[in-house]
């Protein structure tokens, strides 16, 4: 270009003029972080309020807080029992993926074999293939194995299909740990096997922790599985209760504070966990992808 | 499903062990962990997962009501499907979110990244657009359905600003564009995360240096940062074809009521496969196996190109 106007040096910054680009551009991205934290807020409002005051005055804050959309919403549609067969059945899924996952990962990524390599690339083939592809199939298989509308059948299908992303994981993680702690506990004449559990896996810890949150997080909102698997009304994990209330809503009248009273049920757990660990949430969905 | 990339898978072979330790007991005693180790999350992967998947190609090639005797069709299903306008339609969606959604999410993210790049309260912006992305589909879709109500918060607003006659969004002819201005919303925050990640490994002299040559924020982006996060680009790309073929809650939910499905006119191929097997009338259970099949092959075919495309020799930096 034809005249640079500053010279490189120790004490020159380059110049940064804010174009019109800059000007703008950062109202812009906060606009849109803004409109985000609103549809939040409102979320919270609106399940204050009640149907009338909703659509009356949908900006304001709600005058008189209908605490009992919450009540009614935990007990019309057994929220209460909903939100139990969630946590049971997510919690308990995501402990037993990582005891399965953990050591496959290890295996995969430490123990060299002719093996290795074929079969990381066989897990990873699971991360593109769609869960709409396997769910006839799983229908026919569980059906048979009397699994339909049993939250031990959804533990099962849980398990299974976090499998592949959770292996896929922790090889990574697991590779990046340093060799030489596993050579100095070999030499201090730990077997392999006390290796893994007793050094390998602590040391891992930080790498289970999150991806134990992701597939928590994941799980926390399905609904494909449960609206395929899960019949019975006791069985409802959050999701169904939310698409039970919605459905009842068109024969009942509108209830619009209580489903709005429900969406929070769902969503602020995810939010508190996201408040409190939100760091690790976002590199872990987003490790693998940048070296 | 969370996503994270599908590259190719190294981290296994880090270094090999040195040929004197090859077979030292030590070695031999590792091995032996091998199987015990891998072989419960691989049977249990390959039982409800990859043996599934073949089960499908081998009901797509039947007819059959889920129960009773299979009858064999050879390619029906899929005939079948090339003929039927709700398919079409439904195949026109999930190629429309792939790459209008797409286009739009990436366009909006890189804009996001470079004007995040170097902005007060960068990290703070970030956590709250990637937000959405972590929240149940059924809950956005009733709140994003919600928010364009015939007397709802968007038209409330619109009115203040005085447009009398707003458009019927959820109306069969709005409805789809909703969803895709929705999809943008939920999925942006993710891609701009991880472009932001990519744009901040670049050596910040190397702006310093077009600076100094005078090379404006367009210059800028062509030359120095799209070819630095190529890789990274190409790897959103897969993750992007992967996730949004499989969209379903949030269209699913849609409808305003449970157990009744939202109009065709705006089904995707995951619904219409669903719709198939699930929701009321016979299941026909060939055509919603030959629509996985439909789908599987698109992300194929997909991330094939994709990986095809965005090959090229690594930059050092």
């Amino acid at each position: 270009m034809a005249t640079t106007r500053r010279l490189p040096g120790p004490f020159t910054r380059p110049l940064r003029l804010p174009g019109p680009a800059r000007l703008l551009g950062s109202p812009l991205a906060w606009l849109f972080a803004l409109f985000s934290v609103a549809v939040a807020v409102w979320m919270l409002l609106t399940s204050l309020k009640s149907t009338r005051a909703i659509f009356a005055e949908p900006w304001s804050l709600p005058a008189d807080p209908q605490w009992d959309n919450y009540a009614r919403a935990w007990t019309a549609s057994d929220f209460a029992g909903a939100t139990l067969n969630t946590v049971v059945l997510v919690f308990g899924a995501a402990a037993t993926t990582i005891a399965l996952s953990a050591p496959a990962a290890y295996a995969l990524s430490r123990i060299l074999t002719r093996w290795n390599s074929g079969l990381t690339a066989f897990f990873a083939l699971g991360l593109g293939i769609p869960s709409q592809v396997i769910v006839l199939p799983l229908y026919v298989m569980m059906n048979a194995l009397y699994l339909v509308d049993s939250l031990t059948g959804m533990w099962i299908l849980y398990v299974a299909t976090s499998v592949p992303f959770t292996v896929f994981f922790l090889t990574g993680f697991f590779g990046s740990l340093p060799r030489e702690l596993e050579e100095a506990a070999a030499l201090d004449g730990a077997s392999p096997n006390r290796t893994f559990w007793q050094i390998m896996l602590p040391l891992a810890r930080s790498g289970i922790i999150t991806v134990m949150i992701l597939n928590v997080i994941q799980h926390w909102g399905e609904t494909l599985f449960g609206l395929i698997f899960l019949q019975s009304e006791e069985n409802a994990t959050l999701s169904l209760a939310l698409l039970g209330f919605l459905q009842r809503m068109q024969f009942n009248g509108a209830d619009w504070g209580g489903l709005f009273a429900g969406v929070c049920m769902v969503v602020l757990p995810v939010l508190a966990c996201y408040i409190w660990l939100g760091r690790r949430i976002i590199e872990g969905m987003t490790l693998g992808s940048v070296k | 499903m969370t996503v994270t990339a599908v590259r190719e898978t190294e981290p296994a072979l880090g270094r090999a062990p040195a040929p004197a330790a090859q077979g030292s007991p030590l070695t031999r005693g590792r091995r032996r962990l091998f199987w015990p180790f891998v072989a419960p999350a691989l049977v249990l992967y390959t039982v409800f997962y990859i043996l599934p998947t073949l089960a499908t190609a081998w009901i797509s090639l039947n007819k059959w009501a889920g129960a009773g005797p299979m009858e064999f069709a050879g390619l029906d299903n899929y005939r079948r499907l090339l003929l039927d306008p709700i398919f079409h339609d439904s195949f026109a969606n999930t190629l429309t979110i792939l790459f209008v959604v797409g286009g739009a999410t990436f366009a909006l993210s890189f804009l996001l990244t470079m004007i995040l790049r170097d902005m007060a309260g960068r990290k703070a912006v970030r956590s709250i657009i990637f937000f959405p992305n972590i929240v149940s589909g059924i809950v956005l879709s009733i709140l994003w359905g919600f928010l364009f109500q015939a007397d709802g918060v968007v038209n409330q607003a619109l009115r203040a600003f005085g447009v009398d006659d707003p458009p019927n969004w959820l109306g069969a002819d709005n409805l789809f564009s909703i969803i895709m201005i929705g999809l943008v919303w939920v999925q942006t925050g993710f891609y701009t995360t991880i472009l932001m990640a990519a744009v901040d490994r670049i050596p910040k002299d190397l702006y310093e240096v077009c600076d100094l040559e005078g090379a404006n924020a367009w210059q800028r982006f062509r030359h120095v940062t799209l070819p630095l996060v190529w890789d990274v680009v190409g790897v959103c790309a897969v993750l992007w074809s992967i996730s949004a073929i499989k969209i379903f809650e949030f269209i699913y939910a849609f409808a305003g009521a449970a157990g009744q499905l939202p109009p065709t006119k705006v089904w995707n191929t995951a619904l219409y496969a669903y719709a198939e097997a699930f929701a009321g009338g016979v299941p026909k259970y060939g055509s919603a196996a030959a629509t996985g099949m439909v789908m599987l092959a698109l992300v194929g075919v997909l991330v094939v190109l994709l990986r095809r495309m965005f090959r090229r020799d690594p930059v050092q930096f």
